[in-house]
């Protein structure tokens, strides 16, 4: 029988970093993942030669001595990954639908505060003050030192304040308060439910700069790939826990495989979805207070999701990466509502990408849809699906493409659709318990479940634990990772990581 | 709401979601040693008594000072009473 340091289950972002930094640090890693490739979201998949992204598209953070930079240097697979920023002039653009108007977002917290004051001249103060405020508990979270992370920082103001109230309290402007707040999409959570704190941690990064990745997020897969084959590190595809046995003391001896393989390990590491780690852990050993916790998370918002080419003929030359959101109201909170049954807010991104050989045009566009919009429909499987599912879908699909092509007239003839995808869609390719984009719905004052779970060896990270998204996610591993290598074997190892 | 009524909701949520039996809910009880709980039931401990007293529990100090089960009385009480 195998014997292992470490199991590490799930390989989206957050298990490949957890394995990476254990095994870098000598341990014995057994990465374990349900789907036959490893990568999670991180993952593309082609339709038509198109490459699509199950779910990474771009990131903040990667400037030079960012906490993001920071940890990619500690793997060792920076120099693997090419960002591609957005950094042009309407590279990235709020277009607010119900006053018909358009904001540019441009890179950089001193440039974004001056754009701000431009499109909002009485509001400056509210402008500075939302960004100090912002600076400020960034300065206390993602822009620390690594080697200064632990599991239970201290607790900060913000922490109890959602965003909504901050910015009630700074202004009365309806429009600049749905600008400041629209970025409430990429986590998934209303203006009034998440804090302050975690809604300036989660925006900090992308403020500052956002970069999409050459090859996706399959340039990360690569990387971590590279390094793990210097390493002790194994993987199967394919794979996932069904039984852990030889429990003693909270602590279990053996872990049972799909394959009726059993494995011994020092630890295990969950890195998936709360409610999947709930769905296989023993329940007698469980108490009905862990149950209830994790039962009560509910889900972050998702997409509906459509996928094309624009074949114009035209050179790509000069083409340039563009993001525009398209906000039906100023009112966020409303289209963060399931149950809102108006146009839903709509991130429309122009990529290049290689299609059989030759440079073309993507277009990726992301509406905000709910595991609600599709509950109907739960049950069905891919390939399955019943004729109302398949209507919904055409509708969102026309849609979608009347709103992009409203967006932009002159690709009326050169725009076909060629990939879509709803909630149950990534749901059930992503084995996400309910489809949602960004884990648990992380709300102000909430208990998250992260470090260790009532059987004592086994822990969980993972972007439910901490933050949403790829940073959130690998921060924290690297968290989790500290108390496993141990303190000062970990400073030691960050300190010499950095230095090289 | 009357001490015997926050230490009767107390009691509630220790046989509720840690199936500990009633005789053993007594103030003076440990409630690592006597009670069974480790320093990480915690968390499930405080969000099962937000849940059920309706209020909002920060993670602070006086929640890592917490011994015995009357410690638990105390601690909901200033709680609820900040509360109103």
């Amino acid at each position: 029988m195998e014997k292992y340091n470490d199991i590490v289950v799930g390989s989206g972002i957050s298990g490949l970093t957890m394995a990476l930094l254990l095994g870098l640090n000598g341990h014995k890693v057994l990465l374990i993942e349900k789907n036959p490739r490893i990568g999670g979201s991180l993952t593309r998949f082609f339709k038509q030669g198109v490459p699509f992204d199950k779910g990474f598209h771009f990131t903040g953070g990667l400037y030079k001595n960012g906490v993001l930079y920071d940890m990619l240097t500690v793997l060792g697979i920076h120099k693997y990954i090419q960002p591609i920023y957005l950094s042009h002039e309407k590279a990235n653009c709020f277009m607010f639908e119900s006053e018909q108007k358009l904001f540019e977002i441009p890179s950089g917290i001193n440039n974004l505060r001056k754009k701000l004051k431009g499109y909002f001249p009485d509001e400056g103060l509210a402008i500075d003050r939302y960004f100090d405020m912002v600076q400020k508990v960034c300065a206390q979270t993602v822009s620390i030192d690594l080697r200064e992370i632990s599991q239970s920082p201290d607790v900060l103001d913000e922490d109890f304040i959602s965003l909504d109230d901050v910015l009630n309290k700074l202004t009365d402007n309806r429009l600049l308060k749905g600008l400041l707040s629209a970025y409430s999409m990429l986590y998934g959570v209303k203006p009034s439910e998440i804090s302050f704190a975690n809604h300036s941690s989660a925006c900090f990064n992308l403020y500052e700069s956002i970069a999409r990745i050459k090859g996706g997020g399959e340039g990360f897969i690569k990387a971590f790939r590279k390094n793990f084959s210097e390493l002790d590190i194994q993987i199967t595809c394919n794979s996932y826990l069904t039984d852990f046995i030889e429990i003693h003391d909270k602590h279990v001896g053996r872990f049972v495989l799909n394959t009726g393989e059993e494995i011994a390990s020092d630890r295990c590491i969950f890195t998936i979805h709360p409610k999947k780690i709930l769905k296989i852990l023993p329940q007698k050993y469980l108490s009905k207070a862990f149950v209830n916790r994790i039962s009560a998370f509910e889900s972050s918002a998702g997409f509906f999701s459509v996928g094309g080419i624009w074949d114009t003929g035209d050179s790509v030359d000069n083409f340039k990466p563009t993001m525009v959101s398209l906000c039906p109201s100023t009112n966020i909170n409303r289209l963060l509502d399931p149950g809102y049954t108006g146009t839903p807010p709509l991130i429309i991104m122009k990529n290049l990408e290689t299609v059989k050989g030759k440079s073309c045009q993507i277009i990726n566009a992301f509406e905000l849809s709910f595991p609600e919009h599709v509950s109907a429909w739960k049950d069905s499987k891919p390939g399955k699906r019943p004729s109302g599912y398949l209507a919904y879908k055409q509708q969102r699909i026309s849609n979608i493409t009347k709103r992009i092509i409203q967006f932009y007239p002159e690709y009326k003839n050169s725009f076909k659709v060629v990939n879509a995808a709803s909630v149950l869609t990534y749901r059930d390719y992503l084995h996400s318990p309910d489809g949602s984009a960004y884990g648990i719905k992380q709300k102000i004052g909430q208990y998250n479940l992260f470090g260790k779970l009532p059987l004592r060896n086994l822990y969980v990270a993972g972007q439910s634990s901490l933050m949403p998204g790829l940073l959130g996610s690998m921060l924290s591993s690297f968290i989790l990772g500290r108390s496993i290598i141990g303190k000062d074997k970990y400073n030691q190892f960050i300190g010499q990581r950095l230095c090289n | 709401m009357t001490k015997q009524e926050i230490i009767t909701k107390v009691n509630e949520v220790f046989e509720e979601s840690f199936e500990i039996e009633k005789e053993k809910l007594q103030p003076q009880m440990n409630i690592f040693e006597d009670l069974g709980l480790d320093s990480l039931d915690i968390v499930d401990l405080v969000v099962a008594l937000q849940e059920k007293f309706g209020i909002k529990i920060r993670d602070d100090e006086r929640i890592r000072a917490i011994r015995s089960l009357g410690d638990i009385y105390q601690f909901t009480m200033t709680m609820q009473n900040k509360a109103k």
